[in-house]
């Protein structure tokens, strides 16, 4: 059929040229645009809550505005602040808990992404004894929730003498059977020649996966780091147990123990440091945002 | 440089080797001094920060090194290095309810020193420590144990407070409704008074049936076990007796939940949850909403930082007893010092112990910060405990409290303390879900029948040990 | 020369044939002592009790007879499964409904939306529960407030504080943060159904009904079983929400779940035995439940 007929079947249900019929359209940019404020709200509350002193944290429900009457009867501007952000780096040292957080958290994504994309090169274009099997049990592995394992890491972190340190942390987490099968569904599909190719040049089989596999899986490279991240910058359980010393804690450790205090400034200082655990995952999803939707969904839409 | 992995992997890389770098030339701040200190409670560490250079001074050679760890932190860091080889602080502070905790299994793996010793040595300038402190502080830090069917008490804590409880009540709007507090000294003439009071304020001023604000008498909660605890306490029950049993579905527990859920539920409720939010409960004072608070002396200090619109209009009267010539206080809360095991300085950290907690000078200083009253029955004549608190209506605080401190209920303990807090608390939502949906009718039967289910549970939970 | 020759050729191949095994060598260690390993430890703990890492004592079956007349485990699973079956079954209709008008051919601004629908999950339980349990706040949390003005609610409610409250308040605050995540898997596969399959359609004679029946649902019924499939495993494992939330089990065990069950009585108390038992108690039921799911799936899709 031409084109002239396909749009007289649009119009016939309904669409003019332009899309949907008016009203229709208005009722579903409404919908979104509600979805949408709902779903910002409360991030929205938080960014102004971190810049709110102690005193004007309920008193507004954004940010502060006019005037406000002290317990003496005097009045004081209410203004934003950013008073909770000087406490929290002077008194809390929530710089250390900042500078853990990313280094623990880069650091396994970085040693996670090699581990994975070297093992799923490895399934993906190799024959070898064993891989069947190695396959089954990594799926089955995969089927275990994460508590099993709590109480038995923990026993063996305390007898490797790796408690409260940063490789409680990063050897344990560089475990990652999930990454490994990502990869390999994504190398499964790079033609052989290209790396029969490769080999005839003489490169070498580590040659072939640095400079030639690596590029064309960036895609899914981005996908793995900013899920590796993010999972790895939000997590709190395994931390919580591992890590002893305040000089090592990460963000959300550091937030859960602001929560215990009592005072004015305790809602100025979570709100705070909230805000600041939250920025840097958001940034990694801004910046990569492309690369992380294309890589989720080729596993779930093939899969 | 290409990275072939991709842009974004590199950048996280880099950010990998930066922080790495940070902190390996900013290491965190490692302890400058010999002999660690932990505390979990702010108002303990500004308190304790004064005493250390005193103690520095008089004792060269040695460099405290104070610790604020936070209350959770403190009970895992300890669990995970009495068990692996990390490091353990040489004295802590942990909290009444997790220091039963520590007391599970045999003597030898307690990671607490044994204090009972020291604690009946003679001193040269008068009784030993023991007879000097409130006897029945020791009671939450003491594991019984029966040996040759003798009962042996080991105390592993210095007690830190007694924490005796007043109530804090509204004396501006008692006054004004004629009602003497001095006459209030049983619970049922205070809440006959207590009800009367309430039909005169909850009026309905507008008409439409219904009082404008519902004002409450007390201070109570319906969902956590913490006033409950008080009462029964003051009343002689216990979660635990003295060799560890398990108590918390006795008589005395079922009449004081009998006693207590009608007070916070049902039509004639005079009980309202106070919480630990300090704007509303500012706000509460305000607004007249809740007449009388259960105060334990730790208390009193944050109303006064917190609750500034209670100036002046708050007042402290012993505990209405539960019947007359009964006891007229309980206690809330506490804090113990330990001391670890590893430790190779036990005498020095004594002697810190000793100025911490037993130094009448540096108690009397804690209370003017705190007004929390020191254990040592010898420090309560101190001039600075008789001073007037023009908060509480000028009533010399500390004096009020002291007067009572001797009379304080001892708690007894045991490894599973948390556990039978948590089911005292779940029988007590229970009840008062029970009570507002069928009333009395057969209520006595089935607070009997939950509360024995919550100490069975706990007794089903305390069999799980592999000691037995 | 031809030596040499043959020598580095050798080796070469070496490399070759050895390359698998060294690639895959890394993971394989660190998977033997920290995926296997601990596995097969903590089965052997589920028979033992223990009082921290050191004192572990052989107790057979009593675990198990335990967890079976434990009154707390029987709240947690409770509370478990009501959260993931709520949260579950009402993700699917929202997320599906948000994708289906996100889709929409002419919608300007598509990214901007996906954008803002996926920022709650990027988040992270633990920060959103932070926030959450700040928003919650009787008489002052925006959420309180927000409920009072539109819904007249009681402002002193406590959302978290209330043992009928708490579980909408976590089944709200995870609708929150997953809708805009399924979200975007429904999108990604409404987009790759082929248009011509709906146009071809369209000339037959379907009306947008019949097609959204018969050709868009079958599209994505793989992806709404990964989506019901991962969100039931990733609900059975709560336990940062309601701890941050709350600090613990909250009000008469109403927050109280599985994983934050099994960390109390293995770390709080200290008997990593009877937390290994509670965890492979876990593992069973939530095998059965995804066994369950892709049967009836699979037979659903069979009756097409």
């Amino acid at each position: 059929m031409d084109n002239g007929e396909r749009q007289s079947l649009r119009v016939q249900y309904g669409e003019t040229p332009g899309g949907l019929a008016g009203p229709a359209k208005a009722l579903l940019y409404a919908t979104l645009i509600l979805v949408s404020v709902f779903t910002l709200i409360p991030l929205v509350w938080l960014a102004c809550a971190a810049f709110k002193g102690p005193g004007d944290m309920w008193s507004f429900t954004f940010l502060p505005y006019g005037e406000v009457q002290n317990p003496d009867g005097t009045m004081r501007p209410a203004r934003a602040t950013v008073i909770n952000f000087i406490a929290l780096f002077r008194d809390f040292g929530f710089g250390r808990n900042l500078l853990n957080s990313f280094f623990l958290t880069a650091t396994g994504t970085s040693i996670s992404l090699i581990l994975a994309s070297l093992g799923g090169f490895a399934l993906a274009k190799y024959q070898f004894k064993g891989k069947k099997i190695l396959m089954a049990i990594m799926l089955a592995t995969m089927m275990i929730p994460g508590s099993v394992l709590l109480a038995p890491l923990y026993e063996l972190i305390c007898h490797m003498h790796m408690m409260n340190s940063y490789a409680g942390i990063l050897v344990p987490g560089a475990v990652g059977a999930f990454g490994m099968l990502l990869f390999r569904q994504a190398m499964l599909g790079i033609p052989d020649d290209l790396i029969e190719a490769a080999r005839i040049d003489g490169c070498s089989e580590i040659g072939i996966y640095w400079r030639i596999i690596m590029p064309v899986v960036r895609p899914m490279s981005g996908a793995f780091c900013l899920m590796s991240f993010m999972g790895g910058w939000n997590s709190f359980l395994w931390p919580m147990i591992v890590l002893q010393s305040k000089g090592l804690f990460t963000v959300p450790i550091a937030l859960s123990q602001t929560i215990g205090l009592t005072g004015d400034m305790q809602y100025g200082l979570l709100m705070a440091g909230t805000f600041l655990g939250v920025l840097p995952p958001a940034i990694l999803f801004f910046i990569l945002q492309k690369e992380f939707i294309a890589g989720l969904t080729a596993g779930a839409v093939k899969g | 440089m290409d990275y072939p992995p991709g842009k974004a992997p590199l950048a996280i890389l880099i950010v990998a080797i930066v922080s790495g770098f940070l902190l390996l030339i900013y290491p965190a701040k490692k302890s400058a001094g010999n002999l660690q200190v932990w505390t979990f409670a702010d108002s303990h560490f500004k308190a304790y920060q004064k005493v250390v250079p005193q103690f520095e001074k008089t004792h060269p050679g040695v460099k405290v090194d104070l610790q604020f760890v936070e209350g959770r932190a403190v009970t895992s860091r300890l669990r995970a290095a009495f068990a692996s080889d990390l490091p353990v602080p040489d004295m802590l502070e942990t909290e009444i309810s997790s220091a039963g905790t520590f007391f599970l299994g045999p003597l030898e793996d307690v990671g607490f020193r044994d204090l009972t010793e020291e604690l009946h040595k003679p001193r040269p300038d008068g009784p030993p420590w023991i007879e000097r402190v409130v006897r029945s502080r020791f009671a939450p830090y003491t594991s019984r144990r029966i040996v040759n069917g003798k009962a042996e008490d080991h105390i592993f804590g210095l007690p830190h407070d007694v924490h005796p409880v007043l109530l804090g009540y509204r004396r501006d709007v008692f006054e004004k409704h004629g009602i003497d507090a001095e006459k209030l000294t049983t619970w049922d003439a205070f809440l006959t008074e207590g009800r009367k009071l309430l039909a005169k304020l909850n009026v309905d001023k507008s008409g439409d049936g219904k009082p404008e604000m519902n004002h409450y008498l007390i201070g109570l909660s319906d969902t956590d076990c913490g006033d409950l605890e008080v009462l029964l306490f003051q009343r002689d029950g216990q979660y635990f007796d003295a060799e560890g049993r398990v108590r918390m579905d006795d008589e005395i527990a079922v009449k004081t939940m009998l006693w207590y859920v009608p007070l916070v539920a049902g039509p004639e409720r005079v009980g309202y949850p106070v919480g630990w939010n300090w704007e509303l409960t500012d706000k509460a004072v305000q607004s007249d909403l809740i007449l009388s608070y259960v105060m334990p002396d730790w208390l009193t200090g944050f109303f006064e930082q917190h609750v500034p619109s209670g100036h002046g209009k708050l007042a402290l009267m012993p505990l209405p007893a539960f019947e007359p010539g009964g006891r007229r206080t309980s206690t809330r809360g506490g804090t113990m010092l330990g001391f670890t095991k590893k430790s190779k300085q036990f005498a020095t950290c004594w002697e810190l112990g000793l100025l911490m907690y037993f130094d009448i000078e540096s108690r009397a200083e804690q209370f003017k910060e705190l007004n929390i009253l020191s254990p040592l029955k010898g420090s309560w004549d101190h001039p600075l405990l008789k001073a007037p608190k023009p908060y509480w209506s000028n009533q010399p605080l500390g004096q009020l409290f002291a007067s009572q401190a001797d009379n304080t209920p001892p708690q007894y303990t045991s490894p599973y303390i948390q556990l039978a807090k948590a089911k005292l608390g779940e029988a007590l939502c229970d009840c008062v879900a029970r009570y507002n949906a069928k009333g009395a009718r057969g209520f006595e039967a089935y607070v009997r029948k939950r509360l024995k289910q919550s100490a069975d549970e706990l007794r089903l939970q305390m069999t799980m040990n592999p000691y037995q | 020369m031809s030596n040499e020759r043959t020598n580095s050729y050798s080796l070469w191949r070496h490399q070759q044939r050895l390359a698998p095994y060294l690639f895959v060598a890394p993971f394989m260690i660190l998977f033997c002592v920290f995926g296997i390993y601990p596995i097969v430890k903590s089965l052997y703990l589920a028979f033992h009790v223990t009082n921290g890492p050191r004192s572990v004592v052989f107790t057979g079956l009593s675990n198990f007879r335990f967890l079976l007349q434990d009154p707390d485990f029987y709240s947690a699973v409770k509370n478990t499964a009501i959260f993931a079956f709520f949260s579950v079954f009402l993700q699917l209709p929202l997320s599906l409904g948000l994708a289906l008008l996100l889709n929409s051919r002419w919608l300007k601004g598509r990214d901007v939306f996906r954008f803002i629908f996926f920022t709650p999950n990027l988040v992270g339980q633990v920060f959103v529960g932070v926030l959450a349990g700040v928003l919650f706040v009787p008489r002052f949390g925006l959420v309180t407030r927000f409920l009072h003005w539109a819904f007249n609610a009681n402002l002193d409610m406590k959302l978290l504080g209330d043992p009928d409250l708490v579980m909408p308040a976590l089944v709200g605050t995870a609708l929150w943060m997953y809708v805009g995540f399924n979200c975007i898997y429904f999108l990604a596969a409404l987009q790759s159904v082929d248009k011509e399959l709906h146009e071809a359609a369209a000339v037959d004679g379907a009306n947008r009904w019949q097609q959204f029946i018969h050709i868009t649902i079958p599209a994505i019924k793989p992806v709404a079983l990964i989506v019901v499939i991962m969100s039931t495993l990733g609900s059975f494992q709560l336990f940062e929400l309601p701890f941050m939330m709350m600090g613990g089990p909250g009000p008469n065990k109403a927050g109280l779940t599985v994983v934050m069950y099994l960390y109390q009585r293995g770390f709080d108390i200290g008997n990593l035995g009877y937390a290994s038992t509670i965890g492979w108690t876990l593992a069973l039921i939530v095998l059965t439940i995804s066994l369950a799911q892709v049967r009836i799936s699979g037979a659903v899709r069979g009756q097409r």
